[in-house]
């Protein structure tokens, strides 16, 4: 190890200790989402929480932004309801501004350039976005907290994020499966893959659980359901 | 990345060489304008709970120097207007610069004279903005406030903290309490979800204790408040924590 | 009526005591001097057809531009102060750019068009530097295809914007509505159009009509945003007929 390198240990040094503001939480949640043919599902925990502790168990973090589109957001809580309320407003004006619903792929675009936007003081949130695209197939999309964007057919975010998106890619991509057929996922599936990878979820990562909000978005409309995961 | 600590102070870790002193990397201030990075004259926990037809927010009236409990009379929940209780922790300058804004702006409200009023949601949102663009300019506002109030007859009970991160809940405590008071009254409001007036001025009379017992910067002297839809808001105190120590003597081996 | 202009024409944006606004009405006058230019609204696309005043020999005609492209599907054709034109065509290919960047999606001709009429009423006499003292003197066709099919609009110097499935601006746009109303029908070609512009736009120039002082585009959902070259120009004026056209025309020839 060179000289100029050495461990900082706070224990064992003189100097003397800045202790600075951090505007930045960690409140957890996991996002999943999982785009079919003519649908899309989407569900976050409900759990709000801060280190050990839970600050609430019943915390929505899925957001409809319009009739086809619905953000989930994880993180930093804070950022999640400045950005949502932002949001919000900018659907507004864009209907007023030209006459239509934004699209589901408008408004992906505008989330990622609304984040780039703060890339020196970033929204700290792990968002996806989903919808119907124009044709009305589902579509799923999923950021950085600087507004890179990648448009996929599942995905999971957020403090279970990296627990899930290797089980969804097995279950849902069918990826390193031997002598399987490459088909599209049925409604009934994704509903239950979503409940299940939240079970595991919550098994494993103590900033996931309580119970998850779930949005089936389908040309019919959006249903909504609730389902419970452990409490502890 | 983890290595092991000098054999001695300024001394070489096991497998590395001597630890020059002053190489350390100094901590220096990034920015030579610093906002006010920690709190100074400091209050605890707050609990409150939201029961069948209203909320009540209790917390202590103590504000500490640090470990020093400095000033013992500093009340820290406030009636806003006939729908709302502000509670605070943390900061007391902070929650003294918030209190005389808010109150201007129920005095601004009332001059309008239209017979409408501020309402919980919308004080618990306008709170959050305000804390949330303090903490974008680094500058926080170093308190955890809890917005109690009655809104079209339903209670409402939320709490912005000094980040901006902002939540709605039947059960919330700051601080210390946090911990140790948030699992009693969650397990009260399971068992007895219809909880009225009287049990849960019962139950937050006995978290305050166990807090009293357990926070070493709690006081006993406390105040109550409040707010229900029939009989509107109340702040009660000062009040006294029951204290009883005899246990204290039969503890040995400390 | 001079008496009551002399007194409420100074201001840009004062109102005479019937409640106009001279400034802008006289900026609606400069658009009669300006070259003609006809657009064609059809269900296949648009065609844009534009006369270029070529005052002098020794002028190089294609240096005059004045049908441009705003987006790959929006074009401009404009009549009026070509300076001033530069200015809006800008704001409308930043605008287009712009929504192009945030949304990902091609911006409305309507839309275009809205955002145009923004910069078109922010005149005003005030020091604050961020507006134009005067209004523009332009009236622009524009041209575009978007979710809603081929659309044509006008807009004028008062910033109002219209749709149309056939307009003309410009010193012979009086006599060329007129015609376009006679010869214009919902089930017409995108040639059809092209021939009916070429022909009406001949009738109404004191110039005789030929591949340099004419420009042409059409905007169409296979092709969006087509110049016509000097061959193509020539190709398309071989069938617009040599003779008056049957229509009685009531056109004024005279330059305003």
């Amino acid at each position: 190890m060179s000289l100029a390198v050495k461990p900082h240990y706070p224990d064992y040094s003189n100097a003397p200790i800045q202790r600075s503001f951090n505007p930045y939480a960690d409140n957890g949640g996991s996002v999943v989402a999982i785009a079919g043919d003519d649908f899309v599902i989407i569900g976050a925990d409900t759990r709000l929480s801060a280190g050990f502790s839970i600050y609430t168990r019943e915390q929505n973090k899925l957001f409809q932004l319009s009739p086809t589109t619905v953000l989930g957001c994880s993180g930093c809580w804070c950022d999640t309801l400045t950005l949502t309320r932002i949001l919000n407003s900018r659907m507004q004006m864009y209907q007023q501004e030209h006459n239509k619903i934004m699209s589901t792929e408008a408004c992906a675009q505008m989330l990622s350039t609304m984040l780039y936007y703060k890339r020196f003081f970033p929204y700290y949130i792990s968002n996806v976005l989903v919808g119907l695209d124009n044709n009305g197939k589902g579509c799923v999309y999923s950021y950085d907290p600087i507004g890179h964007c990648e448009k996929a057919t599942y995905r999971a975010g957020g403090s279970a994020g990296a627990l899930l998106q290797p089980l969804l890619d097995n279950q849902i991509g069918q990826k390193n499966m031997l002598n399987v057929k490459q088909e599209s996922v049925s409604q009934e599936k994704a509903l239950s893959i979503i409940k299940d990878v939240f079970i595991s979820a919550a098994e494993r990562d103590i900033y996931t659980g309580d119970s998850i909000q779930i949005k089936i978005i389908t040309k019919e409309g959006i249903k909504e359901e609730k389902f419970e995961l452990r409490k502890d | 990345m983890f290595s092991s600590p000098p054999f001695w102070s300024n001394g070489p870790s096991p497998g590395n060489f001597y630890n020059f002193p002053n190489l350390h990397p100094q901590v220096q201030p990034q920015d030579f304008r610093q906002h006010s990075q920690s709190p100074v004259t400091t209050s605890t926990s707050l609990v409150g709970i939201a029961y069948d037809k209203g909320v009540i927010v209790a917390g202590d009236l103590l504000a500490s120097y640090g470990s020093l409990a400095r000033y013992t009379n500093c009340p820290r929940i406030v009636k806003i207007n006939n729908n709302i209780i502000l509670g605070a922790s943390g900061d007391y300058a902070d929650f003294q610069y918030v209190k005389d804004f808010v109150e201007q702006k129920v005095i601004s409200e009332e001059c309008l004279d239209d017979g409408l009023s501020l309402q919980p949601k919308s004080l618990y949102c306008w709170l959050t903005r305000i804390l949330y663009n303090r903490r974008s300019k680094m500058n926080p506002l170093w308190n955890n406030f809890i917005v109690a109030g009655v809104e079209n007859g339903e209670p409402f009970l939320g709490t912005v903290d000094k980040q901006g991160t902002a939540y709605t809940d039947r059960v919330i405590c700051t601080g210390y309490g946090a911990h140790i008071a948030t699992p009693l009254l969650r397990d009260a409001l399971e068992k007895n979800p219809q909880l009225n007036l009287a049990e849960a001025k019962a139950l937050i009379e006995k978290c305050l204790e166990v807090l009293y017992y357990r926070d070493a910067r709690s006081y006993p002297k406390y105040q109550l408040g409040i707010i229900d839809a029939e009989l509107g808001v109340s702040i009660e105190g000062p009040l006294e924590v029951p204290q009883n120590w005899n246990v204290a003597y039969s503890i040995k081996g400390y | 009526m001079f008496l009551t202009r002399s007194e409420y024409d100074r201001g840009v944006n004062t109102f005479s005591p019937e409640g106009r606004l001279f400034q802008v009405e006289y900026a609606i006058e400069a658009i009669k001097l300006g070259s003609t230019a006809i657009g064609i609204c059809t269900s296949e696309g648009v065609v844009l057809a534009v006369e270029k005043r070529i005052t002098s020999p020794l002028m190089e005609p294609t240096t005059i531009e004045k049908i441009v492209e705003v987006d790959k599907h929006i074009g401009c054709a404009v009549s009026g102060l070509m300076a001033d034109s530069r200015t809006m065509i800008d704001r409308a290919r930043v605008e287009c750019q712009n929504h192009w960047f945030v949304y990902n999606e091609n911006m409305s001709v309507e839309s275009c068009a809205q955002a145009v009429s923004n910069l078109a009423i922010q005149f005003g006499d005030s020091d604050d530097g961020a507006a134009m003292s005067r209004p523009f003197g332009v009236a622009i066709l524009f041209a575009g295809i978007d979710e809603k099919g081929p659309q044509l609009y006008h807009m004028d110097p008062s910033g109002t914007f219209v749709q149309f499935d056939a307009k003309a601006i410009g010193s012979g746009s009086e006599g060329a509505q007129q015609s376009l109303q006679e010869v214009y029908h919902r089930s017409m070609t995108l040639e059809e159009a092209t021939i009916s512009a070429l022909t009406i736009l001949k009738q109404v120039m004191e110039e005789k009509l030929n591949s340099s002082n004419v420009e042409v585009m059409t905007m169409t959902p296979g092709n969006l945003f087509h110049m016509f070259t000097k061959e193509q120009v020539e190709e398309a004026l071989r069938n617009v007929c040599p003779v008056e056209h049957p229509l009685a025309l009531n056109v004024s020839k005279q330059r305003v």
